[in-house]
């Protein structure tokens, strides 16, 4: 059993709420469970739970697959590991120590044992004080960027994984590998998705 | 170069750059003829396999002459070795990052913001070829067969006597040598063999190609255009004219909009010494290539009063082999031509091969660009395009031309490449929102946006110069370049001139949220190098002849980059091919009235 789901199951555990001894045995019988079913690369335990869950609030199952349905947890991992200098491997652990640390002082837990309105809150609350990025032509910047900050940066990161999985970009958007030609301006129904490529 | 395959809203960010998988029919050419050990001697050496030098040999096996083709890096037969040309996303290992050993191998031509796992291996390795920045100067190379015409841009322009005449009208570096009726020929013999397609417009001063069918606009593009041109009298949007087949053409396939150029194109679909002039030479059986051979220097003979061959140093074995011919092109970019010819000392040149003039290495110049606008344009919504179309729209120059246009602000001017595409995953990740709706939201096109980015001339200073660096050698114990080279005021006022004319430009044509952008840059971005080792009418101030023949070394050609003796505004390596293909013709003339 996962232990945001047992948690949210017994639908008693609320802000500064006392465990009562039977729970806190719940609690501790999960938490002898594996959390993941994969074994990170990079990322602690903790760290890739709080990227799944991250992931998942940013993009849910829903009637198509959501971050986590397509890996995007496990390929960021591949991503910190074997891309990243250890200066940016650094830097990310940093980054996700001190966005949960935030979140622990508000709310007394990390963001993965939150419940689903709480994530929101604490997603609303980065949004508004998030930079928003520049438009980029040739590998420029156009016009000045505000500091990104971690969550829109991880949110890039994460839309990126997701939108370039081969799940998503052969069964939900539209695969054209080779058009052949080229239509400069063909009619776009409300709801049709983007090109994969 | 690549420049042009960023023109496309690819929904995939370009952390994780874009690929795919699809199937078709691999032709195999035939074999190059790599065995130059058993004949050292030669009709011709062509240094480099790059456009120019593509065409060099191209021109001079098919005149006849056995011509041995020195290069510096590995074979890359056309399809056969484009490992990356087919792959998707998620068919590379980090969806085309790259681990931070290839950052390294790249730690300087990663500036350009564009090598990629797609591309990386079309990269030279900074690591083993160093060079000096005594100013902040970007040096993108690619050493193999072909070089950097698999990752060019193709944006194809001619140019015009108001580019041949600008130095002898304003002062600045020597005249050309040559005008635009001596070159006109030339550009329609190479267009008609390579394929160029565009738009015929008329205008004087960008005269129009021998065309194949125009690309078209997507409708956002045609409605700026009539905007543009309605409310900027003399000013004209076009779609960029460029080295892509819109039909097939001499055997090679036409473009299917994969947009995936700069891996190599399975189809032949754009111009690449690979593709098209390497195997037009090679089907005459008079070339030779050798791979793996660095030049170290061009030999020349005192008492017969020109060169004789040309020393070269195996890559891989280091071993040092000479080989011999009557003419010998050299055609290894701008930079490492001119490495080469300085490189090469002689009681008669101890300054470096064509060296009276003192003006070898000198008068490096590139292109500005990174200064523009862009924004967003609404009502088209409901409106899509099919297919990744490799190119963008031009809008040529229209300052300087004549008294009416003068400024009193800068000299020569500047033209805009640009597009209109719908936005991708910044531009996603900037929505305030998550969860379900927002999902849905990103899996949708993004908003139109559009933008146009200056490219501008820049007048040709003796003070900016590349030389020998003998302090540092590379990974053969060869000397290396030291460039000390910066675009200066009248670059600068060009630049200047161009965001307030992108701004406005975009502004009075109803795009919205404007922003003008104008990241001041180095030199070398535009990968245009050119000049250091220039032509001219006076062997006092020049390195080359009207015919690019070196002065006091008549059967040495230069034909790349470094004999340009201004810039102009336009891309240049449609005029390296006419500039070449002219000189092969003069060269094999010469020799056989028995002159060289």
């Amino acid at each position: 059993m996962n232990r945001r789901n047992a948690l949210k199951n017994t639908g008693l555990l609320t802000g500064g709420t006392v465990l009562a001894p039977s729970l806190l045995a719940l609690f501790q019988s999960c938490q002898a469970e594996p959390r993941l079913d994969w074994q990170p690369e990079f990322l602690t335990e903790d760290e890739a739970v709080f990227l799944a869950e991250f992931a998942d609030t940013l993009l849910p199952t829903t009637d198509t697959p959501g971050a986590l349905d397509v890996k995007v947890d496990m390929f960021l991992d591949k991503v910190f590991a074997q891309a990243y200098s250890s200066d940016a491997q650094d830097q990310i652990r940093r980054e996700i120590a001190d966005f949960n640390a935030g979140v622990q002082e508000k709310y007394g837990a990390p963001f993965a044992d939150l419940k689903p309105e709480d994530r929101a809150a604490v997603f609303q609350a980065a949004e508004a004080e998030s930079g928003k990025y520049a438009g980029q032509v040739w590998g420029t910047r156009v016009g000045e960027e505000p500091p990104i900050g971690f969550y829109r940066s991880l949110k890039l990161m994460v839309i990126s994984a997701y939108l370039s999985s081969e799940q998503i970009g052969t069964e939900v958007l539209r695969y054209d590998p080779i058009p052949g030609g080229y239509d400069p301006c063909m009619p776009l129904e409300s709801g049709d998705k983007r090109w994969t490529l | 170069m690549t420049k042009n395959n960023f023109l496309n809203w690819s929904p995939v960010l370009t952390l994780f750059l874009l690929t795919f998988n699809d199937s078709f029919n691999v032709k195999h050419m035939a074999n190059f003829n790599i065995d130059a050990q058993k004949d050292v001697t030669y009709d011709a050496i062509v240094i480099g396999s790059g456009i120019s030098g593509g065409w060099a040999a191209k021109e001079l096996c098919e005149k006849g002459l056995k011509t041995l083709v020195l290069e510096r890096g590995r074979i890359v037969e056309h399809v056969i070795d484009y490992p990356t040309m087919n792959l998707d996303p998620w068919d590379m290992e980090l969806r085309g990052g790259l681990t931070p050993e290839e950052q390294r191998k790249h730690y300087k031509g990663i500036r350009t913001g564009f090598i990629g796992k797609d591309t990386e291996h079309f990269h030279a390795n900074d690591e083993e070829n160093p060079y000096t920045e005594d100013k902040p100067f970007l040096w993108v190379r690619a050493h193999q067969m072909g070089g950097r015409s698999i990752l060019w841009g193709k944006q194809t322009y001619r140019w015009s006597d108001l580019d041949f005449e600008a130095n002898a009208k304003d002062g600045y570096g020597v005249d050309w040598p040559i005008r635009y009726k001596d070159i006109e020929p030339w550009y329609t013999y190479v267009e008609k063999f390579a394929g160029i397609s565009g738009e015929p417009l008329g205008l004087p001063h960008l005269p129009d190609s021998h065309f194949l069918p125009a690309m078209e606009l997507n409708c956002v593009e045609k409605d700026l255009k009539q905007r543009l041109e309605k409310n900027f009298p003399g000013r004209h949007l076009i779609i960029g004219r460029c080295a892509h087949l819109t039909v097939p053409h001499n055997g090679r396939g036409q473009c299917q909009y994969r947009n995936r150029c700069s891996r190599g194109c399975p189809y032949g679909a754009y111009f690449s010494s690979n593709a098209v002039t390497l195997p037009a030479a090679n089907a005459t059986g008079n070339l030779t290539i050798r791979p793996f051979s660095i030049v170290q220097s061009i030999i020349y003979d005192d008492q017969a009063g020109k060169a004789t061959g040309v020393r070269i140093i195996d890559a891989e074995t280091n071993e040092a082999i000479e080989y011999k011919a009557r003419i010998i092109f050299c055609n290894a970019s701008c930079l490492s031509s001119t490495q080469i010819l300085l490189n090469s000392k002689s009681s008669r040149f101890e300054n470096g091969l064509g060296n009276d003039s003192g003006e070898l290495g000198h008068n490096l110049m590139d292109h500005t660009y990174r200064i523009g606008a862009m924004g967003r344009v609404e009502g088209f919504d409901d409106k899509y395009y099919k297919g990744r179309r490799p190119n963008g729209i031009y809008i040529p120059r229209y300052v300087n031309l004549d008294d009416a246009t003068k400024s009193d602000k800068f000299l020569r001017g500047f033209g805009f490449q640009g597009g209109a595409g719908r936005g991708g995953n910044r531009e996603a990740a900037n929505i305030a929102a998550f969860g379900a709706d927002y999902k849905e939201q990103i899996l949708q096109p993004g908003p139109w946006e559009f933008f146009i980015t200056g490219f501008s001339e820049c007048l040709p200073y003796h003070e900016n110069r590349v030389y020998l660096n003998n302090d540092v050698l590379d990974k053969w114990g060869q000397p290396t370049l030291s460039i000390d080279a910066e675009f200066k005021e009248n670059e600068k006022a060009l630049n200047d001139r161009i965001q307030v004319d992108a701004v406005e430009m975009l502004e009075r044509c109803g795009v919205k949220d404007v922003v003008g952008f104008n990241n001041h840059h180095e030199m070398g971005y535009g990968i245009h190098e050119m000049g250091t080792a220039r032509m001219g009418r006076d062997p006092k101030t020049s390195v080359l002849n009207e015919f690019n023949q070196v002065h006091g070394a008549e059967n040495v050609f230069v034909t790349d980059g470094a004999c340009m003796t201004s810039s102009s505004c336009v891309n240049p390596s449609l005029t390296y091919m006419a500039i070449t293909a002219r000189a092969a013709d003069h060269a094999v003339s010469e020799l056989n009235k028995q002159n060289l």
